[in-house]
């Protein structure tokens, strides 16, 4: 059997800036059994091993195609994510899982889907998006709310113009402020902003939701106010993670394990937990 | 099951059997406490001690130990930390070998820990029953004591002149072969043992009602009690150290320089500790000391119900033991009842 604790090699083919802070890796696994059999489903996470720095979790940023190769975007604050920044292409990193449950792809067929995502929340969602696309008929229709703190701050802006462009798709931006000198023509204010115009309603809908746990309180108190109820509101959810396997304690919210019962919850199913911000 | 009598005199003789055989690890007298150690001489053991500093969990998981190492660009789990002795724990109490259930839980179940599992394989314990239960004690509140009825290799009762030998698992029947001068027991024995542990039960001075106490926890989240222990508490972290359930770990790096090789460790944490639930930007979920006590807490009487379907509390009695300032787990139980 496995050891849990042994990571997979996998070498960063390439790399592009998003934001002054925030870079998209492109990986592959660099085994070839594993190339094939690695798969990971949208809102999963794995653990980045940098060998001598450390391990942390990330989302994928892209599902893994069948030749093991994903995305994954990753914003530099912490040791272990600014060690990565300075990485360059071709460098080896240490990959284990995928690990949790990831978004309601399942139960989202047939349904409208909302999605409402700030900051770095946006990466995780991203292969929600692709998936949506790839399976148009499957799903109803999707709209997609974002916001970010400044324009220079909002990641894939190069894709926008294609996501407008799936069929029964409703993209809105807004931001925090607008620095002097800076174009914006989308809205201004957080995010839920957005939602005076939005065009899903409760009825047949499902919502995924993910950024700054502060963020995502005020998101599940506008949804609430406008119907949603708490079984069709999906969060994923940030903690300290040291293993992804549920043995090291640090992700635990009541009885829940972020890294095995999450990251993502459905909203009715962790309401009333102790320390959490929503 | 079976089983045997041992007199008393003859005890010794069958520990130094024992350390003839076996790696022997059993508490010995460290300052004014008792320590689990290795035994070298049948003379070194203690069997009426109160508890242990530590709880057993040191022997599976060790407070420091690295798991991985890396070398020209290759992990590997540690084969230091594969090889597991084959250990003889002697005189454990119900309450300790209590605890490796839950740490199976843990390590096993979900995702297998090789290491910790190899180590658990080769792990004999001889229990001993509790008569004289310490004043910080309640783990007949728990089921997890006086005495216990499955989850031991070997069972000793102490029946004043002489001990009851009772096996409980095929590992235990090979030992108690070996116990000297044994006649088989009688019916009065087993008598005997019921009456030992109705004694003690009547000894214990603290006591928690466990009946819809994991649901009672959960409806007092916000009970002013963990701002008043917020108010005391020092946050030293010693009531999880000493906890025989509390597995939570930090994993870090080390690297040597000059060769980019290095470690990677795992280390005891503490749910306790501030910096335990930080995350990105300074983030915190459990800032506030009171919700860390309340984790702690949580963890052992309530949420565990959930996570291993049984309390994680074996009521040892070591948290209120080596709090400093009296921070009691009995109470929080009892105060959630509106106690």
């Amino acid at each position: 059997m496995k050891d849990p604790y042994l990571p997979e090699k996998a070498v960063i083919t390439k790399i592009r800036r998003e934001t002054v802070d925030t870079k998209t890796y492109a990986v592959r696994m660099l085994d070839e059994r594993k190339r094939a059999e690695f798969s990971v489903e949208p809102g999963q996470f794995i653990m980045v091993s940098l060998f001598g720095i450390g391990e942390a979790p990330f989302s994928l940023s892209s599902s893994p195609n069948s030749d093991g190769a994903f995305n994954t975007t990753i914003r530099a604050v912490g040791n272990i994510t600014s060690a990565l920044d300075r990485f360059e292409e071709g460098a080896v990193i240490g990959v284990r899982g995928p690990y949790g449950h990831g978004w309601p792809i399942e139960s989202a067929r047939g349904r409208d889907v909302l999605i409402v995502a700030g900051g770095i929340g946006l990466p995780p969602l991203r292969p929600v998006i692709g998936k949506i696309a790839q399976e148009r008929g499957d799903y109803g229709r999707l709209e997609i709310l974002y916001g970010a703190r400044t324009p220079d701050q909002m990641i894939f802006p190069y894709e926008y113009e294609d996501w407008r462009k799936i069929k029964d798709t409703r993209l809105e931006l807004t931001v925090d402020s607008v620095p002097a000198g800076t174009v914006w023509e989308h809205k201004v204010g957080v995010v839920t902003t957005l939602f005076d115009e939005m065009k899903t309603y409760p009825e047949g809908s499902l919502v995924m939701t993910c950024g700054p746990e502060i963020m995502m309180r005020f998101v599940v108190r506008g949804l609430l106010a406008k119907g949603f109820a708490p079984n069709q509101i999906y969060v994923s959810l940030e903690r300290r993670m040291k293993c992804g396997i549920a043995q090291c304690g640090h992700c635990q919210i009541g009885p829940k394990y972020v890294c095995k019962d999450g990251p993502v919850f459905r909203l009715s199913d962790i309401q009333g937990l102790p320390d959490l911000a929503l | 099951m079976p089983a045997k009598l041992l007199m008393k005199k003859d005890l010794k003789s069958w520990i130094s059997n024992l350390i003839g055989s076996y790696a022997v690890y059993g508490p010995r007298p460290k300052g004014n406490d008792f320590a689990f150690e290795r035994i070298h001489s049948s003379d070194q053991i203690v069997l009426d001690y109160s508890k242990t500093i530590l709880p057993l969990k040191k022997f599976l998981l060790p407070p420091y130990e690295p798991v991985l190492r890396f070398e020209d660009g290759k992990a590997q789990r540690l084969p230091e930390a594969r090889a597991a002795p084959k250990m003889l724990l002697f005189g454990v109490h119900p309450c300790d070998a209590s605890s490796f259930a839950v740490l199976d839980k843990v390590f096993i179940s979900d995702h297998r820990d090789d290491v910790y599992a190899k180590r658990r394989e080769n792990i004999i314990t001889v229990v001993i029953a509790c008569r004289e239960p310490g004043e910080n004690c309640f783990c007949s509140s728990m089921g997890t004591g006086p005495s216990m009825e499955r989850g031991y290799d070997v069972l000793l009762t102490d029946l004043e002149d002489r001990y009851l030998v009772e096996s409980g698992s095929p590992e235990g029947d090979v030992l108690i072969e070996e116990v000297p001068g044994a006649a088989p027991p009688k019916p009065i024995d087993f008598e005997r043992k019921k009456r030992s542990i109705e004694d003690a039960l009547k000894k214990f001075k603290r006591k928690v009602v466990t009946d819809g106490l994991p649901e009672l926890f959960r409806k007092n989240l916000d009970n002013p009690m963990w701002n008043q222990i917020r108010d005391i508490d020092l946050a030293c972290g010693q009531c999880v150290l000493v906890c025989p359930t509390c597995y939570c770990f930090d994993i870090s790096d080390t690297s040597e320089i000059a060769s980019g090789n290095g470690e990677r460790l795992r280390e005891w944490d503490c749910c306790v500790l501030l910096e335990f639930a930080e995350v990105a930007m300074g983030g915190n979920f459990r800032k506030d000391r009171g919700a860390r006590i309340r984790q702690f807490m949580g963890h052992n009487l309530s949420y565990c119900i959930e996570q291993f379907g049984r309390f994680k509390c074996v009521g040892c009695g070591r948290c209120i033991q080596a709090c400093p300032v009296h921070i009691d787990i009995t109470e929080v139980a009892s105060k959630v009842r509106g106690g």
